[in-house]
């Protein structure tokens, strides 16, 4: 019996960004369903679509052969769907068993009754052998049990399908293994489960079907007896476009940046860089593959001075970066495209203006006396303007009325001008028209070869890396776990599996490549 | 685009107009109910403050004191801390410049004394604010909280040097000692109370507005307050500029008690908070914390008060009915909401209408 069927699924988000096209899928009672492609693939707002946090333009959604209208997770709790989000939303300071019942306290004569409360949680933990201890506190718990907490609380409320969100990523390997077992048992209780996961190790040993979805597009659903992990490697991955950059071979000149044993710890505690070591040298561009969240882009903020790291070193220009401010690490000759041109890469209010001069606006040359110098800085746009065509009305309108393309323009013409002579390209063209992409790669290419700047470009558009980069670096959990000499002659397939841990080089095979 | 543009940038100024229109009406509302004798009543209200010269003047006299502490409010609201220690900083501004007035009379000339007692304002000001910032950057503290708290701090201060180091015993009300006449700013408008106070103040808006706008100081301070992460990734000093921003601030305000004591007074008399601080949070929202447009909207409020003002001595309605129309007009012009569903309708529409004609063309 069909549990769930969404059905020609469209999602247009109000900035024009298409994340789901026409999609369609179904997941059967009683199985456990992978949903599974890269980040921006739009497994997340297909699911947030079937858990009513997102409206869909187009398309409609079954639950047991019923049409149905989701219009709020609530409504998505009452129809028997529930989720687990990757990050939890539990409060600490309570117990197990008032998280697991809140909103839905037993009561007494109009009073909570603390004792059913924990007898409730108790039985349901009991029959899956989730093994809680109902009256335990929240903050007391490990990540694996809180997840199970997670997982209990969509369960009290009758959920028949459950969605779980990448719930591995923060387990580790004894956990996962045991919330395999717990979720085989629900599995055998009737239960359907959609599971997202970018680990097809997992994915290999507990689904029945796999969907993938690629650029917002469905590719298909396959039963697990069909594929192997490269299969899906590649259904995930592919390479639809290609792309020809021209460029000749580098001639890569002293070491601009040398990281050296880099280790970042992140909030878990666990290494988000760990151990990378690498030189990036002048007139290069050394691409970084990889699965989003496997450390790049605490690599970029390392290197880059947002973030502390927590040992090794870095030096640009030989000069340890560690401990610098900003202001002087760019005056030391680094520029960074940040990932996320909206709330690193500039300031929405301010004008075009505003934003293309804020690296510059108070050096001497830029400045008459102590006033900001207006004409200067109106000259210095409207040279950035010309020469990366950007289109906006005039210098004075705020830029958050510009096109994604036109935004990213003003960051990289930003960043390309300053004079630095190492530039960090975090994600450059992502969410970014065509043209604009192409401009931005070829500008990166340019600058490399004729301003013998060193380049580091992380991405996870796979045409740009291979096209792009001379050196070509991918990360996997936290390390750099693949290095090729050439880019552009790297297999896609090859890559695929690197990315997404089916093969590993050891270190002899990357020596003398970082 | 372009379109969407013209509408948010005329729909800020749209829609304060209909906070001030749709407080006005609750007002005469309430008028008309509560009053005996409404038309009188309304007219006093509305037509009032100009119905003579005096008291045209007293609408400028109003602004002086309001128009510090709206450009000290614009600094800190450009920097989103919600640092309210304007209050306690006209206080002491006040307070310490009349000690230093009480103390230099007759002993410095008068210019001199005047450019000490303001610099004497500017520093009490600065230090009011100093405190909350640094306990919200250093310790986390909130710095809403802290300020308010130290508001009455301050005010207990004040009042302990009023009553037990300045207090003039031969003085029927609580004051303290007079200072020198010649210190007393002079009338600037012959007929009304308007002093030089004013001119200060304008000066004030003045320097306060080349500094957001034509200083770099002025440009990272809006940048770190719109987005600090931005402000951090380029390199500017965030967490400087937080602090000295508030600083600044709390130095116009402090200017703002010395002017008005040495303005209004011969001698140090408060015993209250005088509540220029948080009018001066309610001009900078008016303002859009633009110190350019605080004297417009410190008019306003003067005009507002100084209409009450009239109601309350000509007829039977309390002056407190003004706090009411205030408080309407901030709460509607505060609400980032309020309207925004008129707007995007109208975004909408003028997208809809760009789309159709694309594609009637295409």
């Amino acid at each position: 019996m069909e549990a769930l069927r969404m059905e020609h699924i469209t999602k247009i988000y109000p900035n024009g960004f298409v994340a789901n096209k026409d999609i369609t899928f179904s997941v059967q009672q009683g199985e456990i369903h992978a949903l599974v492609g890269e980040n921006g693939a739009g497994k997340t707002t297909l699911m947030k679509v079937l858990f009513g946090m997102e409206q869909p333009q187009e398309g409609s959604i079954y639950v047991n052969e019923q049409k149905v209208n989701i219009k709020s997770p609530l409504e998505a709790i009452s129809l028997g769907v529930g989720m687990v989000h990757q990050h939890f939303m539990l409060l600490p300071s309570m117990t197990v068993a008032q998280n697991v019942t809140l909103g839905m306290e037993p009561k007494k004569r109009g009073l909570v009754d603390a004792e059913k409360a924990v007898q409730m949680t108790q039985e349901m933990s009991d029959k899956y052998h989730f093994g809680l201890d109902a009256r335990a506190r929240v903050s007391d718990l490990s990540v694996g049990l809180m997840q199970k907490v997670e997982i209990l609380k969509a369960l009290i409320r009758g959920a028949k399908v459950l969605i779980l969100d990448e719930p591995t990523a923060v387990l580790t390997p004894q956990e996962t293994r045991e919330l395999f077992e717990q979720l085989k048992l629900l599995r055998e209780n009737g239960h359907s489960l959609i599971f997202i996961s970018h680990k097809l190790e997992e994915v290999m040993e507990l689904c029945n079907n796999v969907t993938v979805l690629r650029h917002g597009y469905c590719n298909g659903t396959h039963p697990i007896e069909e594929l192997d992990a490269a299969k899906i490697s590649r259904l995930m991955v592919g390479r639809d476009v290609v792309l020809k950059i021209e460029k000749e071979d580098p001639k890569p000149g002293k070491p601009i940046l040398e990281v050296k044993d880099l280790v970042c710890v992140n909030s878990e505690g666990k290494n988000a860089v760990d151990n990378v070591s690498f030189s990036i040298r002048e007139g290069e561009v050394v691409g970084i593959a990889g699965v989003e969240g496997n450390g790049q882009s605490f690599l970029s903020d390392a290197i880059s001075g947002m973030i502390k790291y927590d040992s090794g070193s870095v030096k640009l220009n030989g000069q340890e970066v560690g401990g610098m401010k900003i202001k002087d690490i760019r005056q030391a000759g680094m520029s960074v495209i940040p990932e996320d041109r909206m709330t690193v890469g500039c300031v929405n209010d301010l004008s075009v203006r505003s934003n293309a001069i804020a690296d510059r606006y108070d050096k001497k040359e830029n400045m008459s006396g102590i006033f900001l110098n207006g004409g200067k800085q109106k000259e210095i746009t409207e040279a950035m303007i010309k020469e990366f065509e950007i289109s906006c009305d005039s210098q004075d309108e705020a830029i958050r009325f510009l096109s994604g393309g036109n935004i990213q323009k003003v960051v990289v013409a930003r960043e390309f001008t300053s004079g630095a002579n190492f530039i960090i390209a975090n994600q450059p063209t992502r969410g970014v028209d065509v043209g604009t992409a192409e401009m931005i790669r070829k500008y990166l290419v340019r600058m490399t070869r004729e301003n013998g700047i060193g380049s580091l470009l992380i991405s996870a558009d796979l045409n740009e890396v291979l096209e792009v980069s001379d050196r070509l670096f991918v990360m996997r959990q936290g390390k750099i776990v693949a290095a090729f000499p050439k880019a552009n002659v790297v297999d896609v397939d090859e890559l695929g599996e690197y990315m997404l841990g089916i093969r590993t080089m050891t270190a002899e095979e990357m020596e003398g490549l970082l | 685009m372009n379109n969407a543009k013209k509408i948010e940038t005329w729909f800020d100024l749209f829609r304060i107009l209909v906070a001030v229109a749709v407080a006005y009406v609750i007002a005469l509302i309430i008028l008309a109910v509560i009053s005996d004798d409404p038309v009188y009543v309304i007219g006093q209200f509305i037509a009032g403050p100009f119905s003579t010269f005096r008291r045209f003047g007293n609408i400028l006299t109003t602004m002086i004191p309001i128009m510090f502490t709206g450009v000290c409010m614009c600094f800190v609201y450009a920097i989103n801390k919600f640092n309210l220690v304007g209050e306690g900083a006209v206080n002491l501004g006040g307070c310490l410049s009349a000690c230093v007035a009480i103390a230099l009379s007759d002993k410095v000339p008068v210019w001199l004394l005047l450019i000490i007692v303001l610099a004497v304002g500017a520093l009490a000001g600065m230090a009011c604010s100093l405190i909350p910032a640094l306990a919200d950057q250093i310790f986390h503290a909130d710095v809403c909280v802290v300020s308010l708290m130290m508001n009455y701090i301050l005010l207990y201060v004040t009042s302990y040097i009023l009553k037990y180091q300045i207090k003039d015993p031969g003085s029927s009300i609580t004051a303290s000692y007079k200072w020198t006449a010649g210190l007393k700013l002079g009338n600037l408008i012959p007929g009304t109370s308007v002093h030089f106070g004013f001119l200060i103040a304008i000066a004030c808006v003045v320097i306060a507005a080349v500094l957001f706008y034509k200083m770099s100081f002025g440009y990272r301070m809006r940048v770190v307050g719109m987005n600090p992460v931005f402000a951090k990734y380029i390199g500017m000093p965030v967490m400087a500029t937080i602090i000295l921003a508030q600083v600044i601030g709390g130095a116009f305000a402090g200017i703002g008690g010395t002017v008005q004591v040495i303005g209004m007074f011969q001698s140090y008399q408060w015993t209250s908070l005088t509540g220029y601080g948080f009018d001066g949070l309610m001009i900078a929202v008016l303002a859009r914390k633009n110190p350019a447009f605080v004297p417009l909207s410190a008019f306003l409020i003067a005009y507002i008060r100084t209409g009450a003002d009239i109601v309350s001595r000509t007829t039977d309605i309390p002056p407190e009915f003004v706090s009411i129309i205030q408080g309407i007009i901030i709460v509607l012009v505060a609400a980032e909401m309020f309207l925004s569903g008129f707007k995007s309708r109208l975004i909408f529409n003028s997208a809809r209408k760009a789309l159709a004609q694309k594609e009637e063309k295409a």
